[in-house]
């Protein structure tokens, strides 16, 4: 129960924890480029943490109604639009940090709001499964503490692993920390658009497309570096036609902002 | 030209997919799926009714079949597969994954 535990909540909290990381490492070298602006402070990515938190409590108790909605495809529909609308954020708030700066001094609240948007979204997501499986547990008196230190030791990874990507990104210079951060945003942004692909080809609101390759003989989805590609990037052995095109599609509408074309120096 | 086939016959398939799909029932009970084994005919989209006759939460997972859903307990939910070639594609509860294990047989 204990191992079980970890992988699984390790799993749902990677994402966000990544994501996060990189937010905050563009957010944070950003700042000291456009001269008159002010960066984000960390109130904006603690109050998304927490909206995130209540937001996963919240999706979790709608979940067993949630699911019945659309012939039993309401979790599928809720949940691509979700990831449409973390795509729309992160490419709202790469928009608003470079219009903003080029204007007005002074705080960035629209990129705030979208940043809150983004974070809050993504662990609404994930973390509904862990209070799913966790209150699940309440029910096996023997499995609560294994299952909880499992959780605590998850949490403790998936953070880590956070602060490592982040410590690791700003280790760069600012170009180049910009460059990657932005990069691994618009490859987060493609992953958003896949998996939505996948959701709706799930709940049969999508035609099924073909399958367009298979690389499970060089990396397995459920290896340890399978996993992080996944969590960091929408790593994906057998990808459908339809998902490929999503990808790139939100790559580039993210990649179109005029953040990109910056030279940062 | 095997490769191209393969492309191109789901792609023919799903423009006539829209049509009834063949239901299968899968039930969980006790952290079991039941059957374990379900038989699908190869190239057809299947629709798969996952009854989780159990108070708590499963997850229906498969990485060959790339689903993943979440059945409340109790509750009841759907999941299409398919169109798919023949083989078999396991999948497993992955919140009680030591014995929610099962597989699908394309045929």
């Amino acid at each position: 129960m204990f191992l079980v535990a970890v992988i699984l909540i390790l799993q749902e909290i990677l994402e966000a924890a990544l994501l996060l990381s990189v937010l905050l490492a563009v957010n944070q070298q950003m700042g000291p480029h456009l001269a008159g602006t002010r960066k984000l402070t960390l109130h904006w990515y603690a109050a998304a943490i927490v909206t995130g938190i209540f937001g996963a409590a919240l999706f979790a108790w709608a979940m067993p109604t949630v699911s019945e909605w659309f012939d039993y495809a309401g979790q599928e529909v809720i949940n691509a639009l979700m990831h449409l609308v973390v795509i729309g954020g992160l490419y709202t708030h790469c928009l608003l940090l470079q219009t903003n700066a080029r204007q007005t001094p002074g705080p960035h609240i629209g990129a705030g709001v979208a940043l809150i948007v983004v974070i809050t979204l993504s662990i609404t997501r994930e973390g509904a499964e862990i209070f799913l499986y966790i209150n699940g547990i309440m029910g096996t008196p023997t499995a609560v503490t294994p299952a909880l230190l499992g959780a605590g030791l998850a949490g403790g990874i998936g953070i880590s692993a956070g602060i490592l990507l982040y410590y690791s990104l700003v280790g760069f210079s600012r170009v180049v920390t910009l460059r990657i951060g932005l990069v691994l945003l618009a490859l987060f942004a493609g992953n958003m658009a896949a998996q939505t692909i996948l959701l709706l080809t799930q709940a049969d609101w999508m035609p099924y497309t073909p399958q367009l390759w298979d690389t499970t003989g060089l990396l397995t989805e459920y290896s340890v570096t399978g996993q992080l590609l996944y969590a960091l990037i929408g790593y994906e052995a057998t990808p459908s036609l339809a998902q490929a095109v999503s990808y790139v599609a939100a790559m580039l509408l993210l990649a179109s902002t005029p953040l990109f074309r910056q030279s940062w120096r | 030209m095997k490769r191209f086939r393969s492309l191109l016959f789901p792609m023919l398939i799903a423009t006539s997919a829209r049509a009834a799909a063949p239901e299968l029932t899968l039930v969980i009970r006790d952290h079991l799926f039941f059957p374990s084994t379900l038989e699908v005919p190869a190239g057809q989209k299947v629709r798969i009714l996952i009854d989780n006759q159990d108070p708590t939460p499963e997850e229906f997972e498969s990485y060959p079949l790339n689903r993943e859903k979440v059945i409340p307990g109790n509750t009841k939910t759907v999941v299409f597969i398919g169109p798919l070639e023949p083989g078999e594609y396991p999948f497993f509860g992955e919140f009680y994954p030591k014995t929610a294990q099962g597989k699908v047989v394309v045929k």
